[in-house]
């Protein structure tokens, strides 16, 4: 579903930056480094959500669903469009992210796994089942050096 | 690999404040059946732990570049770590994994013209000692982006005013 882009002021840039410190932050106490009121903040927030522009959300670690094993794949496609292949690859929980790329392979996808056992589920009874995949590369993450999130694709699923 | 200890309650705060961190203590408590001050001290607990982190997440192409690509790096294995790190310090580079593979490390990119997208990828970090290839692939269209579950690296910064 496509929203309408909105822009945003200076007003809303500054309550950002105080949502990115603290997202859990009240609207009174952002009201008050700003010099607005409390009304004006939550309705400045709830414009920006609305509009697909911002989520005040938590985070959570790898760690704390269990996932130790984190693999970036690149995927080669032969025989069918690469946009199906890539809305089958949505439905699989552990495939956290799906872009259709540019360059030597046509989809890439982040997938994690508790454990290395899962790996050959994943292979045999669930990438095997979908039609058109010709090769897969995979690259185990050893190290995340860094990560940062806070600027996604809020439109995409799995948001 | 010994994970943390989570129960029942932990996962479902965590739910909850993974749709929205704004909801007050007070409701959690409430619509969860517990007391405020239970809320408040698993909320400190798992933040201390570094399990969650409270960020606000702003679009893609608002205040944002708009486009993302994956620059596929091959580096010497004997400086990967140096040569990662110094990655990481480009303030366009928002992810670097160092993985086993096609290559050995991937940073993730966010730009707006192909321009800065070359000039990351080929005038800096190809330039830099060690690094013997890099390719790039961008994102064209993104079908799953699920930015909620991520490595929350950095101090665990403490900050609550639930209530």
């Amino acid at each position: 579903m496509d929203k309408a882009p909105i822009s945003m002021d200076d007003i809303d840039r500054a309550i950002v930056v105080h949502l990115r410190r603290n997202g859990r932050a009240t609207n009174q106490q952002i009201a008050d480094q700003l010099s607005l009121t409390a009304a004006t903040v939550s309705a400045r927030i709830r414009r920006m959500e609305e509009a697909d522009a911002l989520r005040v959300v938590a985070v959570s670690d790898f760690s704390a669903h269990g996932y130790n094993v984190l693999l970036e794949i690149a995927i080669e496609v032969d025989g069918r469009p690469a946009s199906e292949v890539a809305e089958a690859l949505t439905l699989l929980p552990e495939v956290f992210a799906v872009h259709l790329v540019t360059g030597r392979y046509d989809i890439d996808i982040l997938v994690a796994l508790h454990d290395f056992e899962e790996l050959s589920d994943l292979m045999m009874n669930k990438l095997a089942r979908i039609g058109g995949i010709r090769s897969l590369m995979p690259a185990i993450a050893i190290d995340v050096v860094k990560y940062e999130f806070d600027v996604a694709p809020i439109e995409a699923k799995g948001m | 690999m010994a994970g943390p200890q989570l129960d029942d309650f932990d996962r479902q705060l965590i739910e909850v404040l993974g749709r929205d961190a704004r909801i007050s203590n007070r409701k959690i408590a409430a619509d969860l059946g517990v007391t405020e001050g239970t809320v408040r001290g698993r909320i400190r607990r798992l933040q201390q732990e570094r399990l969650i982190a409270f960020t606000a997440l702003t679009s893609l192409g608002l205040e944002n570049p708009t486009k993302l690509a994956f620059i596929g790096v091959q580096a010497d294995v004997g400086s990967v770590k140096e040569i990662a790190a110094r990655i990481a310090e480009l303030a366009q580079i928002t992810g670097v994994l160092i993985t086993m593979g096609r290559s050995n490390i991937i940073a993730i990119c966010l730009f707006d013209k192909l321009e800065q997208l070359v000039e990351i990828a080929s005038d800096q970090i190809l330039a830099m000692p060690g690094v013997h290839h890099v390719e790039t692939s961008i994102a064209v269209k993104t079908y799953k982006y699920n930015a909620r579950i991520v490595k929350i690296t950095g101090a665990g910064k403490v900050v609550d005013n639930g209530d």
